[in-house]
Parts: C-alpha cells; structure tokens; sequence
C-alpha cells in the first residue's frame, strides 16, 4: 500500500494490522481467563471487571488516536504532575491488596496508577530527550533522564511495586539508546544496575548455603547490609582500592585516564548503596522469588513450585493442546495466578504449541509495527514516543516469556492484552492509541 | 522524511533482539511441548489423580471334586482423604471420635492421618471392619468429610488349617519384596503376597489385577469428582488334583494319631497326580491375613509349623525298606521263590546277634511269608545272599537319594545306605550293616514323599512320575491357561516274577500279615506296614499301601508316617485305610462304604462385591 498525502483523513489514518493484532491478543486472553477462573471462588468479578475494561479500553484507545501525539510534547509538564500527583495520592488515599498500596478503590472497580504512569514517563522522557537531541551524548543529558524518572520510582518503591520499576528502566535505557545516546554512558548505567541487582543476589545466595558463612570474608560480607557503618567502611575501602590501582597504572606509565578509576569507583559505591537499599526494602516475597529463581527446589511449596506446575502445563498441553476449557493443570487450581502473570501458561495447556506460537507471532508483530510507526513519524518526539512503546512491549514480553519458560525470575509482570488487569489492559490501548496517532500523524500535512 | 538527527541503525538493532527474544522462546516452546509433550502430560495426568487401589480377589484353589478350598470375601476398609487443610485440633477430633468404634490407638490413628494430611495422600485408617461397627462408621464419615468405607476383597481360607502345607499363605511385603515390586503398578505398598506354597508359587496367577478409584483432585487435593472406578479383574482359579475327601481323611487321622504329628501323601500311581498330601502339625493361614505379618499372627511364644514333614523329614524307613530289600533277592537270583529259612527269633552274626522283631520266632519262613509277617531273620538271610551292593542299587533304582521333584521347594531326598558310600569315605562295610541294611535301618533315610513313590512304583510296575498337584489353571474370562500333565522320571526294569512275588507278599500283609486292619470289602489292598527305630524316643509308625479295584490299575497309592506311632499296624494303617475309602468313594461297593466319610463343609460361593463410591467426600 502506498501512503500519500492525499491519501488524507479516509487511508492511511490507522494501522489495520496494528489494531487487528491487538484484538486478536486480547480476545485469546480474554478466552483464556474465562476458561481459567471458572472454578475460582472470585470468578462473577473477574469476568464484570474484564467485561466492562475492554470496552473502556478500546473507548481510550480511540480518544488516544484521535488525539494529537504533540499535545503530550506542549503539555509535558502537566502530564508529569498528573503522574506525580497520582502517585503520591494513591499512598494517601490508595487502599492495600496483596501487600501493596497501589490500588484507588472506585465504586464497580480499582485503577493502578501506576500503569498508566509508565505510559505517561515514556512521553514526558521523549519529550526531555527530543529537547535535549543535540547534548545527547553528554552524561548529564543521560542523568537528566534519569533525574526525571527517580521521584516515579522512589513512589513505586514506598508502594511497593517493584514489577513497574522492573519494566520501566529497561525502557528508559531503550529510550536513550534509541536516541542516540552514548554506548559508554549507557554501560555506566547498566552496570550501575547490575551491581544494584549483583548485590542482593548475592547476599541471598548466602542465604540459601548458610554452610558459606563458616568463611570469615564471606560472613563479614554477608552482614555489611545490617549496619550503614560497616557498609561505608566497605565502600571506602573499594574507592582507596580505585584510588591505588589508579596510582599504580601512573607509575607504570599506563595512559589510563583518572576519570576512568574515578567512575569505576563511583559506579561501584552508588550501586552498593542502591543494591543495599534495594534488599532492605525487599519484602520477604520479593526476597523469596529471587531465591527461586536461583534455586527452584528450594521450596517446593512455594515460588518453584508455581513455576514448576506452570511448566508442567505448558509442557502438557503438547502440539495441539487439550481444548479451550479443558486443561486440567489451571483449572484445578496447580497453575498460580492463572488469569494475570501466568495466563500463558493456560493459552500452553489448552491452545498447545500452535496457540503460543500464534500468541507470540502476535506479539513479535505488535511490536514491528510499533517499530514502523516509530520509523514514520513525522517529528522526533512521536519517533522517541513509539520507541518507548515498543520497548514496553519487548520488556513485558521477554520478562513474562522468560519466566514462564524458566528463563528469567518469577517477578510477577503481567502479559499485557493477555492477562487480566483493567488498569494493564486500559494504559496498553491508550499506549497502543498514542502510536496509532503518531502514525496517523505521519505527514507534516494535516 | 525529516532529519532527526538519529541513527537508523539502532533500531534494527533493537528488533534484532526482539527478533532473537522471539526465537529462543519458540525454541524453548519446542523443547517443552512438541518433545516434552508427552512427559509433561504423564505429569499432570498424575498431579490430578489419586488412585485408592481395591486389592482384586485372588484366585480361587479348587479341589479335583471342585470345592473351593481357598476363596475370598468381601471385606470392608476404612480410608481417609485429606481435603481442605484441616487444623491439628480438627484432626485430633476426627481420630478421637473414631478412634472409639475402632477400638483402635487413639496415637496411631492421629499419627496416620497426619502423615495423609501432610503428603496429600488417601491412607487406610483400618482394614476388615466388622459389620457391627458399620453403622457407626456410616454415622461419622457424615460428620468428618474425608472418612470413607471401601470394599475390597479379602483372602479367606473357609476350612482353616485344611491343607495349609500345600497352600501357603499370604501376608504384607516386607521392605525387600516391596522394593522388587514398587515397579509394579499392580502392587501397592500394603499389597498383600503370596509368602508360602500355592500362594507364593503362584502369586502371578492367583494375584489378578487390582481395581481402583481414580479421584480427582485440586492442587489442594480436595476431592473434586470421580473420574473413573475401574473393577478389578479376579485371579486365576487353581484346580488341584488333591481330593477333598482324602485330604480330610489323612488330616483327621493325623490328628487323631497317638502324637498328632506325621505326614500321608497320596498319589495315582498311574499318573504321579497327588491325592492327599497332609503334614501335621499345621497352621491357619487366615491368621495372617488378618494381622498381614506372621509374628503378629501367631500367639506370643509360638513359631509357625511350617516344617513339612511330608518333604522335609527323614526318617529310617524300617521294613517298608523291605519291599527294595525283596526286589533286590529276588532279582539276584540267589535266593530260589520257595526257599525256606528258619526264623528263631534272632539271628547270629557271629561277633553279635541281630534279633526278629518278634522274639517268639517265625519258625521256617518263605518269601511270601517274610514279606506278610515282615521277619527280620529272613531279610538277614536273604538280603545277605542277594549281597549289600545290589540292594544299595536297588535302593538307588527307587529314587533314594534323590528328591521326588514335586514343584514345592525344601524337599530333602533321604539317604542311600550302602557300600559304595562307605567306600567313598574310606571307611570299611560290616557284615552287620547288610543286615540293618536288608530291614531299613542304618543309615537308611527316606521321607514321606519318597514311600509314596516307592509303593506307586510297585503298583505301576516301576514307573518313577513326577508327582504333581494343580490340574488346571482357569483364567477368570474362563481361558485355560495350564493344564499339568504326567511326567515320567525313570523306569525300574524288574523281572515280571519279581513284580508278581512282590504283590503277592504286600497282599498277604494286608490279608494275614502285620496290616490285616487294612482290610477294604470290595478294593484289594497292597500294602507293607513299617516300624523305624527311633533312638531319641519312641518308634515311629510307617505304612504303604495301595489298592485295586476289579483287576482294574491301581488308582491310589498312600503312604503315612505317624511320628512315634510305635507300630505301622495300629497307628498308621487305618490312616491309609481312611484315605483310600474316601478316595475310592465312588467305585466301592455301596454296601460296603464306611458309614461316615470325613465331614468337610463346602466353601461359601460368595458373590463379588461392587465397588462403593466414597458418597460424601464428593
């Protein structure tokens, strides 16, 4: 099909494929959580609750089309306060489900702000680095970025909702990749957060082979999160340790440059302190999901189990599967969170290996045409908008993927037009919406 | 398009990933649907069901005038599955209420379905329920959801200790058998086998397939429905070729004998086919069923009298022995048919004299008359004359020596006392032993089995059968699935005349001689009375014999040891005389039939039970 401006308001103004594929994900899901709450005690909810978002949805959905995507890049700052303010008023006036307080409690249903929140960052940082394209490579053009998201996340945290920093981050490094920004700052970071991750990791391997405590160094290293003291001394012994392999390359007239030693030492200290904030604030289930994932059969009962019934359902439903309201591992309750974080693993039961390769070509063609919106837009800031969005999609995919197929930890992240979630489902299409007018608004001529 | 000052390139980069993020999850999907499809299925079929296996009726015995010797019953098992989590104190209220009509450990019954409790197994709380406690059974599974009465079926022995050497018995594996078997999907652990005789020879015939209920369950393992009640499929019937009525008689002669301890085994001399086969002392095999362990089983102090005296004991042969000694005279032809030697009531060896059982002596003896009276003194003379060697062969020629090959394991194959032997161990032959040779002492042993043999060969005319007990196998569908056949092992070759004289001195035993209360109106009986010397206590009592009806061959041969019976004549013949009555029943004259043949009821012909569905728990 050839697009031409003339082409005006009748062709071209929507992406059929786009809209199609996201249908179709959304009726499979939707099919896949009637069959897999029809036993649950809460099913009448569940189904009113999916029955009444998909219509919204698809209502925000156009609204978001019809709207022009600039409007987000005028007001930038008012949707910034509508997400901060959001955020903080659902830790006043929110109420707490499964140990989070992240839901506002409406008459017939609850929104999670926090969901459309990472639609909105994803404007509001498109609109930073399109304003910023020319100092992209800079480091303080990338801290800014980073800057703008923090207040949203330390919210997240005092939730806590650590699934939405799990996805939004990674959104943010593809944001500046996809800017342009500098490889070695973007390494900067990613290894920032590496060793943010590395460190709880490694206290909880402690914690699973409490036989390594009987080493000195291992114990000592295992109680430096208990007291801030013993942690800065640590740290300041790993920047004097920097500070003497720097000195030692100089004599040895190696043309390294300080900065190098200097970051290498910054990066080391920040995330030791944000990995050891990070496992302080670790709730005990959160604690616990990332000890399964280092060791499934820890605890049979628990995490490893859940992802060993998923497999076992995923394993089970063969070439063919066992027929839409037939899979006995979800339906008698041996798949975990069926309807939300573990839907696939009922589409796997019961579709088989034709329906996850239609669920995944679904997927993998959602987000080229994101991409090719992104590759359309007439502006930066709609290009930076759809890169955001496609890279939403390829996290939520590869996270929720991954960790069905025990690829990557259980961490509890929906698939979204797949599981149930309103919120989810609600801020997907409007995320869906926004690309549809970034691609509809592909021509200078409207 | 607008210059945005961006690097296209990055973003392929990024669908690169996409692309490959794509790829390795359909890999994965592969590997864990198409290839693992199968295994993963098993699995969840698995997570899903729980099985309570109902143990299928064995196979019933049957006796060759078919009454079921061996059955089963219905009986009824209390279980218990575990729904919804319950608290300690509900399951401590559940044992305790139940605990009560069980008349069961309160501890053990708590401990019991704890253990279900936490494994998410069903379990057995109590097997065998008498019917009295049905009622107030029924009346609690409505108040504890998850307590349940199945029926199963039950080993039943209906005539007690009743051939008890021969059937075996059955009990609860043992660690070692269990782990043999674990593989096994038609054994479970508190499967009961076959741990003796028919039982345990024939475990895979008799055990048939076990039924079951197949329940479904949520991950919580809350009983969701049935999904399907399969039936067992019974064992295969075992007929035996033992006759009910004999097997009374020999039993209840046994019983009734001086000491209450020997062994009579009866065979068709024309076929090997066992008849009768009694041991005492014996046991009741239902005890074991009940309690599932023979210690248990038995009261405190007592082992199980499994020694089969029939196989496994040996004993000195005495003058049944001189029925070998005679075919071994009167083949050498040393000794003329008439010749006569004079019986004074002892005989001198020169360094010792060697005494006739009867001190009064038999004056002049002849062949036939040695044979009737069983002298001593003649044996001395004329095995001396027929010569140590040929009667050892003689010996080697009835099978002493060698098991009779009856499939039943322990048999022990008696001793040949001769001089080869000694020469073996470089030891030297005496005269003295030729004369304790000739009249079956010595080192002379033979068991029970070994008698039987002996006396079916002269009946037969030397033929050595296999002897063998289980006439057919019948599957439950009514398929043939064994049919036992004769076998012969070995052949004497004897001179007719030797047979002739032979028979016609065991008929005068019977007729005039030591074994005249054998005596049958309407059968003739063939038979040689047996005294063997017993150092440790007093003599035991031997008797062979067996019997013709109208010239017609020989249908039953008996042997019986009574263990210190004294004399063959009063204690073991009217054992054998019993057991030929009531084996030959039904050719003898009516007139002349005993008046009572042994008592022996008939087994209940009890209708299988239906499976019952667990009703409240579903």
């Amino acid at each position: 099909m050839i697009f031409t401006p003339q082409g005006g308001l009748k062709k071209g103004r929507i992406d059929w494929v786009l809209f199609l594929a996201a249908m179709f994900l959304l009726a499979l899901g939707t099919i896949a959580i009637f069959s897999s709450v029809a036993v649950l005690p809460g099913q009448a909810r569940i189904i009113r609750v999916q029955l009444i978002a998909i219509p919204l949805a698809i209502l925000v959905f156009g609204a978001a089309w019809s709207l022009n995507y600039q409007v987000y890049q005028d007001q930038w700052k008012f949707v910034y306060g509508v997400i901060l303010a959001s955020l903080v008023g659902v830790l006043l006036f929110g109420v707490v489900d499964k140990g989070a307080k992240s839901w506002y409690r409406l008459p017939y249903f609850s929104i999670q702000p926090s969901e459309f929140a990472r639609v909105g960052l994803i404007l509001v940082l498109a609109n930073f680095l399109d304003k910023r394209i020319s100092k992209i490579k800079e480091l303080p053009t990338v801290l800014g970025a980073f800057a703008l998201c923090v207040p949203v996340f330390l919210l997240l945290i005092k939730q806590p909702d650590f699934s939405a920093i799990l996805i939004t981050f990674p959104v943010v490094l593809i944001m500046l990749f996809a800017s342009g920004a500098s490889l070695f700052h973007l390494f900067i970071i990613l290894g920032y957060a590496f060793i943010s991750a590395l460190f709880p990791v490694l206290w909880s391997i402690i914690t699973l082979t409490p036989e390594l405590l009987d080493n000195v160094l291992v114990n000592y290293f295992f109680h430096l999160s208990d007291s801030w003291f013993s942690a800065s001394a640590f740290m300041a012994s790993v920047v004097f340790g920097c500070w003497l392999l720097w000195r030692l390359s100089v004599r040895l007239y190696a043309n390294v440059s300080g900065v190098y030693f200097a970051g290498a030492a910054l990066v080391l200290m920040l995330g030791f302190f944000s990995g050891m904030l990070v496992k302080n604030q670790m709730k005990e289930y959160q604690q616990k999901r990332l000890e399964v994932f280092l060791s499934p059969e820890t605890d049979p009962r628990g995490a490893g189990y859940n992802l060993l019934q998923a497999r076992i359902a995923i394993g089970s439903g063969g070439i063919l599967g066992r027929g839409v309201f037939s899979g006995t591992q979800s339906r008698l309750g041996f798949v975990p969170e069926r309807h939300t974080d573990f839907i696939l693993a009922v589409i796997g039961e019961e579709l088989g290996f034709w329906g996850m390769l239609l669920v995944t070509g679904l997927y993998v063609l959602l987000m080229r045409r994101t991409m090719q919106g992104a590759r359309l837009a007439r502006d930066r800031f709609g290009y930076l908008v759809n890169c955001g969005i496609f890279g939403m999609f390829l996290v939520y995919f590869c996270i929720n993927f991954g960790m069905l197929l025990g690829l990557s930890p259980v961490a509890g992240v929906p698939l979204p037009l797949v599981s149930y979630g309103g919120s989810n489902l609600v801020a997907t299409l409007m995320a869906l919406g926004i690309a549809e007018s970034v691609y509809a608004r592909r021509y200078a001529l409207v | 398009m607008i210059d945005r000052q961006i690097p296209q390139e990055r973003l392929e980069l990024l669908w690169i990933l996409a692309y490959a993020a794509a790829l390795i999850f359909i890999l994965r999907l592969v590997n864990l649907q198409v290839l693992g499809g199968a295994h993963y299925r098993e699995i969840a079929e698995k997570n899903r069901t729980q099985i309570i296996a109902q143990a299928a009726p064995r196979g019933r015995i049957f006796s060759s005038d078919e009454v079921a010797l061996v059955t089963s019953k219905p009986s009824f098992s209390l279980i218990y599955f575990p729904g919804q989590a319950k608290s300690g104190a509900e399951i401590d209220r559940m044992a305790r209420a139940l605990a009560r009509p069980l008349g069961a450990d309160f501890d053990a019954l708590r401990k019991n379905i704890y253990k279900a409790a936490s494994r998410e197994k069903p379990v057995r709380l109590a097997e065998n329920l008498p019917p009295k406690i049905m009622l107030a059974l029924s009346e609690l599974k409505a108040v504890y959801p998850g307590v349940d009465v199945i029926v199963e079926a039950r080993r039943y022995y209906p005539f007690g200790a009743y051939l008890s050497h021969l059937v075996g018995y059955i009990g609860k594996m043992d660690p070692k058998e269990w782990a043999s078997r674990s593989r096994d999907k038609n054994y479970s652990m508190d499967s009961r086998l076959g741990k003796a005789g028919l039982e345990q020879m024939y475990e895979k015939e008799l055990k048939g397939k076990d039924g079951g209920i197949y329940l479904e369950v949520d991950s919580r393992g809350k009983l969701n429905r049935v999904l399907e009640s399969r039936k067992w499929v019974p064992g295969a019937d075992i007929f035996l070729t033992i006759d009910s009525k004999a097997q009374a008689a020999a039993e209840e002669g046994l019983k009734k004998s001086i000491s209450g301890k020997g062994a009579v085994v009866a065979l068709d001399p024309r076929t090997g086919a066992i008849i009768a086969f009694a041991s005492a002392p014996d046991y009741d095999p239902n005890m074991f069923v009940l309690s599932g362990s023979e210690r248990e089983g038995l009261p405190a102090g007592k082992t199980l009298p499994e020694f089969n005296v029939a196989l496994q004991g040996s004993y000195p042969p005495g003058s049944i022995f001189k029925i070998i000694t005679a075919a071994a005279i009167l083949e050498s032809g040393r000794v003329g048919t008439d010749e006569k030697f004079y019986c004074p009531g002892y005989y001198d060896a020169g360094s010792r004299v060697f005494k006739c059982w009867d001190k009064k002596g038999h004056g002049q003896v002849s062949f036939i008359d040695g044979l009737a009276k069983s002298c001593d003194v003649y044996f001395y003379n004329a095995g001396q004359r027929a010569g140590a060697l040929a009667i050892e062969k003689q010996a080697r020629a009835f099978r002493l020596g060698q098991i009779s090959g009856i499939p039943l394991s322990g048999e022990k194959p008696g001793n040949v006392f001769g001089p080869s032997l000694r020469a073996a161990k470089k030891s030297y032959w005496f005269i003295g032993d030729t004369l304790n040779q000739a009249i079956g002492q010595g080192e002379t042993l033979m068991t029970p089995m070994q008698a039987a043999g002996e006396i079916a060969a002269v009946a037969n005319g030397g033929v050595f059968h296999r002897p063998y007990y289980v006439d057919r196998i019948v599957k439950s569908d009514g398929q043939l699935f064994y049919q036992g056949k004769p076998e012969t092992l070995s052949r004497i070759q004897l001179k007719d005349s030797t047979w002739q004289l032979i028979r016609e001195g065991l008929r005068s035993v019977v007729e005039a001689g030591t074994g005249q209360a054998g005596k049958i109106a309407g059968a003739e009986i063939y038979g040689k009375t047996g005294t063997a010397q017993n150092p440790q206590g007093k003599d035991h009592a031997w008797f062979v014999a067996y019997a013709t009806v109208n010239d017609e061959p020989s249908k039953i041969a008996v042997a019986v040891l009574v263990e210190h019976g004294e004399h063959g004549a009063s204690a073991a013949v009217p054992i054998a005389k019993a057991v030929i009555e009531a084996a030959l029943r039904s050719e003898l004259p009516a007139k002349n039939a005993p008046a009572s043949l042994p008592r022996l009821p008939h087994g209940p012909k009890l209708p299988l039970p239906s499976v019952l569905h667990p009703g409240s728990t579903i």
